[in-house]
């Protein structure tokens, strides 16, 4: 689990609006905080479904699974299995 | 305070946007005239679409103005719907308008508009077949399953959809500004038309698209006044029973009608019935208690709030539509 999420870590370091001198908490929001906004979210969700060969079922776009670093870290780990 | 609160809880959200339409009316009549007025211009050019929004619009203006001083412009393009050429020519022959249909569709096509769009529903659905489908973009059910906003193509074969595809954002975002060349190309020729005659350009955005970002900027948005701007759109279907509008542009389903397939607001923007996204809106703009948007809307807790987070990240997204240019200003 700690690869996937240092890899989306990665990701939003380098693709988000997330202040790297602040640290990301787990559970923290991505769109409360401004990390993430709906077209970066697209971005993403395009990343992981090449990054992991996944692809995110209807049902499973839910903010509660794009909305932190665990949220999407728990998602992909579920549909990788 | 106490009867303040008891009032706030049993307000009827639909009562007061429904409420006071006479007077509503002949406040934004007052509106257009001072506008015009005030940038020393004759009269109005306005787009009419065949919804409802332009048809309230264009009665206020002839109603306030005069026949003689507001022209109407159809503006159709090939993906447009028939009716919307149909409708939009009787409200201005209803009303005695002066009109014009100009399409353009030429101006979409030297730009390869319709192309560009075909190439990027090809890679997206891999059995479109422009020949037997028609398309439009949606999005997934929020209300009931609290989805997030990740566009779809969906493929359309004799009315019934056969496939949904989801885009990447890189298609998305190519998408997008290429369907919003139509409305920027609706705001050219509107403007060509205004400056010749020395009249205003005027808008039909509602307040639930204002607020919601749900209009293209220096497209519909691209105009000079904005009357309806301040009414939800609930009060413009109220403004539409009031004005005698033609029924069936009253029951036309709201439409950009910028898609093969005519795709409604309530499926693609709003994602729930527009009486409960005004009554959201309204609540979040008077800051109601839950409970009493609960009371008004019949939904849960629990959703209303989801509702407002989904909200929000709309009103966040669209930010930069509303914005005007920002100016740096010197400190001479």
């Amino acid at each position: 689990m700690e690869p996937i999420k240092n890899d989306i870590l990665d990701y939003l370091k380098d693709n988000s609006f997330m202040d790297t001198n602040i640290g990301l908490e787990d559970n923290d929001s991505l769109t409360q905080n401004g990390i993430m906004d709906s077209i970066g979210l697209l971005e993403l969700m395009d990343y992981i479904c090449e990054k992991y060969a996944i692809e995110v079922p209807e049902d499973m776009l839910t903010p509660e699974n794009f909305d932190s670093l665990q949220g999407i870290t728990n998602l992909i780990v579920k549909l990788v299995k | 305070m106490q009867v303040m609160d008891i009032q706030l809880n049993n307000i009827q959200i639909m009562d007061k946007l429904n409420g006071d339409i006479e007077n509503l009316a002949m406040k934004l009549r007052g509106f257009i005239k001072d506008q015009v007025v005030g940038f020393k211009k004759k009269g109005v050019v306005i787009g009419v679409s065949g919804g409802v929004d332009s048809a309230v619009a264009l009665t206020l203006c002839v109603q306030e103005l005069g026949k003689e001083k507001v022209y109407g412009l159809l503006l159709p393009e090939i993906e447009s719907a028939p009716s919307s050429k149909t409708l939009g020519a009787e409200i201005c022959k209803s009303l005695g308008v002066a009109y014009e249909e100009v399409t353009i569709s030429p101006i979409l096509e030297s730009l390869d508009i319709y192309e560009k769009k075909d190439r990027i529903i090809k890679r997206t659905c891999p059995e479109y077949d422009p020949g037997i489908h028609k398309t439009s973009l949606i999005l997934p059910d929020f209300l009931n399953q609290g989805l997030l906003n990740v566009p779809y193509i969906q493929l359309i074969k004799d009315g019934e959809s056969v496939g949904k595809y989801r885009l990447k954002a890189s298609d998305y975002l190519e998408l997008i500004g290429l369907q919003n060349v139509k409305q920027r190309s609706r705001m050219i020729v509107q403007y060509m038309y205004a400056e010749k005659m020395n009249y205003v350009v005027c808008g039909t955005t509602n307040k639930t698209e204002m607020v919601l970002g749900q209009f293209v900027k220096y497209g519909d948005g691209g105009v000079d006044i904005e009357p309806l701007a301040d009414c939800y759109k609930t009060q413009v279907y109220a403004l539409a029973k009031y004005l005698n509008v033609n029924e069936e542009i009253i029951r036309r389903p709201p439409s950009a009608d910028t898609w093969s397939h005519y795709t409604s607001d309530e499926d693609f923007y709003w994602r729930m019935p527009i009486h409960v996204m005004d009554q959201l809106l309204y609540g979040q703009e008077h800051q109601m208690p839950v409970e009493v948007i609960e009371k008004n809307t019949g939904l849960s807790g629990e959703t209303i709030l989801k509702a407002q987070r989904h909200i929000s990240r709309i009103k966040d997204t669209t930010e930069y539509v509303r914005a005007t240019a920002p100016i740096y200003s010197l400190d001479l």
